[in-house]
């Protein structure tokens, strides 16, 4: 199996391309998937998000023009790539050798394994070595959770002191209410009544933003905590879901894009909201506690209390944005992504015409542009 | 199938429809791109496979000899049958997903055989005793919404991929036996698809209709009316779907709209359809 599949490439195709193809095959996921049934029976009930579209399917739709130019920016993006760092990479693929002097003794870590005294990968991806240890690290990996993490996720359960999350990892995440602060601002102790107010909070399939608080140490459940203003529920917007390694750990999650009135939270997990701005700090918490008390939400005295035209036009261009930008595989950062919405707006390109695949090939064109202005300005 | 959304999300989405602008961007009245794949299936006679978003359907026709209907001795038969694969999600499996396909395969009968979509006296070979049987398999690999209007038209694209081969019957025949035939591997006839008819869902949320609606936006409809027109604007089939009903000038301009609608869609499914054909020839 292992050795049919590394077949399919040659070692020379580039990385994004092949990693299309051992999608959802790599012994790897397919073990973890195992897990996740056994772990947790009710995800398969709960899990039916729909990836996008990637890049193998927009090759098809390409025509010859498009395809070359295609590849020839995906080609310079990895020369960028591989001038900025100093040591090539090395990337393996299933079965693939890796060389390690068994004399100084080797640690195997993750995604290796022993054949004929050699030692081979088990999984595609980069090969990592720290001191004796050598392991590999996955490119096309569920979301592993680190402690900080900013994440974007969503209620299935309200069970007693607790709110149970979806956040694309492989257990669901628990979000205490007391590692949450109250809508009333006060540091004090979870009365009963507040436990029984939990829905006026939260309720089943909200979408909401935390942190990654830590383990459980007894049984391995996430813990999250959303001790401030900015985190809470997400109102008036899309969700969007993108494989989690695109988005990458960096200071800032939180973008509030003024110029277009729009909030975007990058979640580590992959998900990602795109929303209309929403001023923190003002008494939006404590109306939510009023409309709790009548018992009748703000939205539904006021049933069309839409998003204004306006931002909803910059909201769907971003989105759009996203969706093109995870469907070439490139990573998400806030400056791609506004770099990609300001492009579209000055070649007046429409925003449905932006999931076009003529579109997705001028952005991966704009991608290497930004990329060259960034490793000169480095120099 | 269910959809988990919260109050702001559908909002946002009820919101989007009520001023023209879809989560992704779309209008009203607009399809998503619609990329098509043909001769996937090499086995097959005929095979086609369509996206919409991420909505994934193949479809597979495989022509068999067989006895024609002694009702309509002048007819061959044709079988459409949906299958719905449970890898699509949770809620495919079991009892769910079978109504799902029963439900589906019975709207496409309707839709596209009723108004003489396929030529069924093109099928017969020998009148009373032998006739082309097209079995027509789709299974659906992900959905995303609008699983019929895809079906229908992946149904157009397999066909119109279809090569049925000539069959050479022998001449000396008795009056109750069975023909003799020989079937000529090299020489292959094709199926007129110019005249069967499309699919256009038209899926009603709050005051407005649209195409082409997502999942999240299905999950919001109050009915959807699905009208299979055909290349002069004629209606071949309707079926309504979802609780609420409708009043009668609704429907009559639901029609109307689909008419116009069609048009479009018409054209860019046969420009499709044919650079598919290209590809898959070079």
């Amino acid at each position: 199996m292992a050795r049919t599949i590394s077949d399919l490439f040659s070692k020379k195709t580039d990385i994004p391309f092949y990693i299309s193809y051992i999608h959802k095959i790599t012994p790897n996921q397919t073990l973890k998937q195992n897990n996740q049934s056994t772990l947790n029976p009710r995800r398969h009930r709960e899990r039916d998000h729909r990836e996008m579209r990637d890049l193998k399917d927009l090759q098809k739709s390409l025509n010859q023009t498009q395809r070359v130019r295609l590849q020839s920016a995906l080609q310079q993006l990895q020369e960028i790539y591989s001038r900025a760092s100093s040591s090539p990479a090395a990337a393996v693929s299933v079965s693939d050798c890796i060389h390690v002097n068994l004399e100084d003794g080797v640690l195997k870590g993750h995604g290796t394994t022993n054949r004929n005294d050699d030692v081979v990968a088990t999984v595609c991806g980069i090969v990592e070595r720290v001191n004796k240890l050598v392991y590999v690290r996955d490119l096309r990996a569920r979301y592993k959770p680190e402690v900080g993490d900013i994440i974007v996720g969503r209620v299935i359960e309200v069970v007693s002191k607790r709110w149970r999350l979806e956040i694309n990892y492989s257990h669901d995440a628990v979000l205490m209410l007391s590692s949450m602060n109250l809508p009333d601002g006060m540091q004090r102790r979870q009365t009963s009544t507040d436990e029984l107010n939990m829905r006026s909070i939260f309720e089943e399939n909200d979408v909401i933003c935390a942190e990654v608080r830590g383990f459980n140490h007894h049984d391995g459940t996430l813990q999250l905590q959303a001790r401030s203003q900015k985190y809470g529920k997400l109102e008036r917007g899309q969700m969007l879901t993108v494989p989690s390694y695109l988005v990458k750990r960096r200071k800032q999650h939180f973008h509030n894009l003024e110029q277009y009135g729009v909030d975007m939270i990058l979640g580590c997990n992959g998900f990602i909201w795109v929303g209309e701005h929403v001023e923190h700090g003002v008494d939006v918490p404590v109306e939510t506690v009023k409309s709790s008390i009548e018992n009748m939400s703000i939205e539904e005295q006021k049933p069309n209390n839409f998003t204004p035209l306006e931002t909803r036009q910059g909201l769907c261009r971003i989105a759009n944005a996203i969706r093109v930008l995870s469907t070439l595989g490139f990573a998400l950062s806030v400056e791609a992504i506004l770099k990609t919405v300001e492009w579209s707006i000055s070649s007046n390109v429409e925003i449905k015409d932006m999931l076009l695949s003529e579109f997705c090939v001028q952005a991966a064109e704009i991608e290497v542009q930004r990329r060259i202005l960034l490793t000169k300005r480095k120099n | 199938m269910s959809v988990e959304l919260s109050f702001g999300e559908k909002n946002f989405i009820q919101g989007g429809i009520e001023q023209n602008l879809r989560a992704d961007g779309r209008q009203r009245l607009d399809f998503r791109p619609m990329p098509i794949e043909t001769g996937v299936i090499p086995q097959a006679t005929g095979s086609a496979r369509i996206r919409l978003g991420s909505t994934d359907v193949i479809v597979s026709v495989k022509a068999e000899l067989g006895r024609p209907n002694s009702h309509h001795p002048g007819k061959g038969k044709v079988v459409i049958y949906v299958d719905c694969s449970s890898t699509v999600g949770p809620s495919f499996q079991g009892k769910k997903g079978e109504e799902l396909s029963s439900e589906l395969s019975t709207a496409l009968q309707k839709c596209l055989l009723g108004g003489s979509g396929i030529d069924l006296s093109s099928l017969i070979l020998v009148e009373g005793k032998l006739c082309w049987d097209l079995y027509i398999d789709g299974l659906i690999l992900s959905s995303d919404g609008n699983l019929l209007d895809a079906l229908g038209a992946a149904v157009k694209a397999a066909l119109s991929n279809s090569l049925i081969p000539k069959v050479n019957i022998l001449p000396d025949l008795a009056a109750d036996e069975e023909p003799e035939v020989d079937i000529i591997d090299e020489e292959y006839t094709q199926i007129d698809t110019s005249s069967l008819p499309v699919i256009i869902t038209l899926t009603k949320v709050g005051k407005q209709y649209i195409v082409d609606a997502t999942l999240e936006e299905e999950s919001q409809m109050s009915s959807a009316v699905s009208i299979s027109l055909n290349r002069n604007g004629q209606i071949c089939g309707l079926i309504k779907r979802g609780g609420a009903g409708l009043n009668p000038s609704v429907i009559l301009d639901m029609i109307s709209v689909a008419k116009h609608v069609s048009i479009r869609y018409i054209a860019t499914l046969d420009s499709e359809i044919s650079t598919a054909e290209a590809s898959s020839a070079s």
